[in-house]
């Protein structure tokens, strides 16, 4: 043909007619949303940049933060403890992880919140002592039972259930080999579980937890209906009393939606990181020269 | 005298489900002995191994490691299990090398040598990495030591798993077919150290199909099929000579 070599000649891509039609719809689409949002008065984006930044909002951010923090923390603690409890070959501590995991996975997180908020209802006096004497004490649950203690606790026994799923999912990603060569050195249950296990199942584990931890981000916006102040309640407390509805929820919502894409970086840098085939080799080991002969070994 | 590194099972039954796959067998295995165990697959050679060192257990008989009942104490009626502790101190006096290595894959070549004597034994952290060392050198992988199991051969990763088995100094090891999953070319090395094993007086049971190296290391020779033992003797003997027409058949295939 004309003077390029055929043997260099690019090799392109074929676009079907429905891609053009697809981008064309697209970009229509959101030009039309774009045009409606910032045109529609009712938006009233003066107010969402007005509490943005605002003290309330910024105060609920921070407990946001640390429910989904501290809930995490405490959850997979005690996640961790019930995945070890279910893969117990004693039949009753398998069976407790197993009923704890069943009740708080098979019923919705913003009844157990509504639930631990009332459990004075219940139980109206926790009465710590020493058994067999008259040493003891008596709490009022009631006032024990705060918005954020109801809060912390509700999250938290939740979350647990969720993880001690994915650590369980995790052990038994570690093959029978792997359990077999432990015992067959004299390895002792916990000792197993620390250096054999844990080490091998941490790759699967640690994805799934990233992405538990934005998904916690957002379900702490439930607790707003214990009156606990977080980011969402703040706003509804300000929008109580200025009628400002949609403008704060649109302020609520960016938060999060900033937050998720913040914590949405480590999260897949973390999933980059495990997903790997060579995920098996421990990052540090790429600093080993892999190009030692073969022969010396001989 | 000591029963160190002997191997005695009378009787010894194991059924998974309602399939039998150890029917009676007796075992006597002395002290320095090299012993092999041959058969086609599904013949229970391999449970036999495993049953040794407690990853199966035994249904009914007698099976005593070292001289002690393995897993068990016995009493008047029954044989009672011992508690975990006690069976992982029996255990340890009790190699193990598996078909697929079953190297830690978090740990390098050298961490996996010491976890026997640091984990299990509380051995000093410096003597051990040196031992390891040691061993690595003797499994002619004495460059080896900060490799990953991923990093390494399947030959490499088996010398490994020797050398690991080794650092916990037990009187018997045992090689559940140790070679079949390597490269033909990566066979011999593992051989070559599991020979050099041989001649130091380790008390070893091989499950195998390497008939070379049986006629040529190991003293005696068990042939299984079915769960039965259907022929036993001196190595070179039943080799050369089978009496059994099942064991004349088998080998008439693999030789």
């Amino acid at each position: 043909m004309n003077g390029i070599d055929s043997a260099l000649k690019p090799r392109l891509r074929r676009r079907s007619t429905f891609e053009y039609v697809a981008w064309v719809v697209c970009i229509l689409l959101g030009l039309g949303i774009l045009v409606s949002v910032s045109t529609n008065p009712n938006f009233k984006w003066g107010v969402v940049a007005k509490y943005f930044t605002h003290e309330s909002i910024l105060r609920g951010l921070m407990l946001t933060l640390f429910l989904t923090v501290a809930s995490m923390l405490l959850g997979t603690l005690l996640g961790l403890v019930m995945a070890i409890m279910r893969a117990s070959s004693i039949k009753p501590i398998a069976a407790t992880a197993g009923v704890y995991i069943t009740l708080f996975r098979g019923t919705p997180v913003l009844v157990q919140l509504i639930f631990w908020f009332n459990i004075a209802a219940l139980y109206p006096n926790l009465t710590i002592g020493i058994p067999f004497t008259d040493i003891s004490t008596a709490i009022d649950v009631n006032a024990l039972m705060a918005p954020i203690t109801a809060a912390l606790i509700g999250l938290t026994l939740n979350e647990a259930a969720y993880m001690a799923e994915i650590i369980r999912g995790g052990f038994s990603a570690v093959g029978k080999g792997q359990l077999e060569a432990a015992d067959s050195l004299g390895m002792s249950g916990a000792m197993k579980m620390r250096k054999v296990i844990i080490p091998q199942a941490m790759p699967s584990i640690i994805p799934a937890t990233g992405n538990q931890v934005i998904g916690m981000f957002k379900e702490t916006s439930l607790v707003s209906v214990l009156g606990v102040a977080e980011l969402l309640q703040s706003a509804q407390l300000i929008y109580a009393r200025t009628y400002e509805t949609i403008p704060l929820l649109i302020v609520a919502s960016l938060w999060y939606l900033v937050m998720t894409l913040v914590l949405s970086y480590p999260q897949s840098q973390l999933e980059k990181k495990y997903s790997h085939t060579s995920a098996r080799v421990p990052r540090k080991a790429r600093k080993v020269v892999l190009t030692a002969p073969e022969g010396i070994a001989r | 005298m000591s029963n160190d590194g002997t191997i005695h099972a009378r009787r010894i039954r194991k059924s998974f489900g309602p399939k039998t796959v150890l029917h009676d067998i007796d075992l006597d295995i002395a002290s320095g002995e090299i012993c092999c165990i041959i058969g086609p697959s599904g013949s229970g050679k391999s449970t036999v191994l495993r049953c040794i060192n407690g990853l199966e257990t035994v249904d009914s008989g007698v099976l005593k490691v070292n001289g002690d009942d393995f897993g068990y104490y016995e009493t008047d009626n029954a044989y009672h299990a011992l508690p975990p502790k006690k069976l992982a101190e029996q255990r340890t006096k009790v190699g193990m090398v598996f078909q697929q290595f079953n190297l830690f894959p978090n740990m390098t070549a050298r961490e996996n040598v010491m976890a026997g004597p640091v984990l299990v034994k509380r051995a000093d952290k410096k003597q051990a990495t040196k031992r390891a060392d040691e061993l690595l050198a003797s499994v002619g992988l004495g460059n080896f030591g900060d490799y990953y199991p991923a990093q390494l051969s399947g030959g490499q990763q088996q010398r490994v798993a020797i050398a690991r088995s080794l650092a916990m100094d037990p009187e018997i090891i045992l090689f559940d077919e140790p070679t079949s999953a390597l490269d033909p070319e990566k066979v011999g090395e593992v051989l070559a150290v599991m020979q050099d094993l041989a001649k130091k007086g380790m008390t070893m049971v091989v499950v195998t199909h390497e008939m070379g190296f049986a006629r040529e290391v190991a003293d005696s020779l068990i042939f299984m099929d079915d769960g039965y033992v259907v022929e036993r003797g001196d190595a070179r003997e039943v080799l050369a000579n089978p009496q059994e027409p099942r064991t004349q058949a088998f080998l008439k295939q693999v030789l």
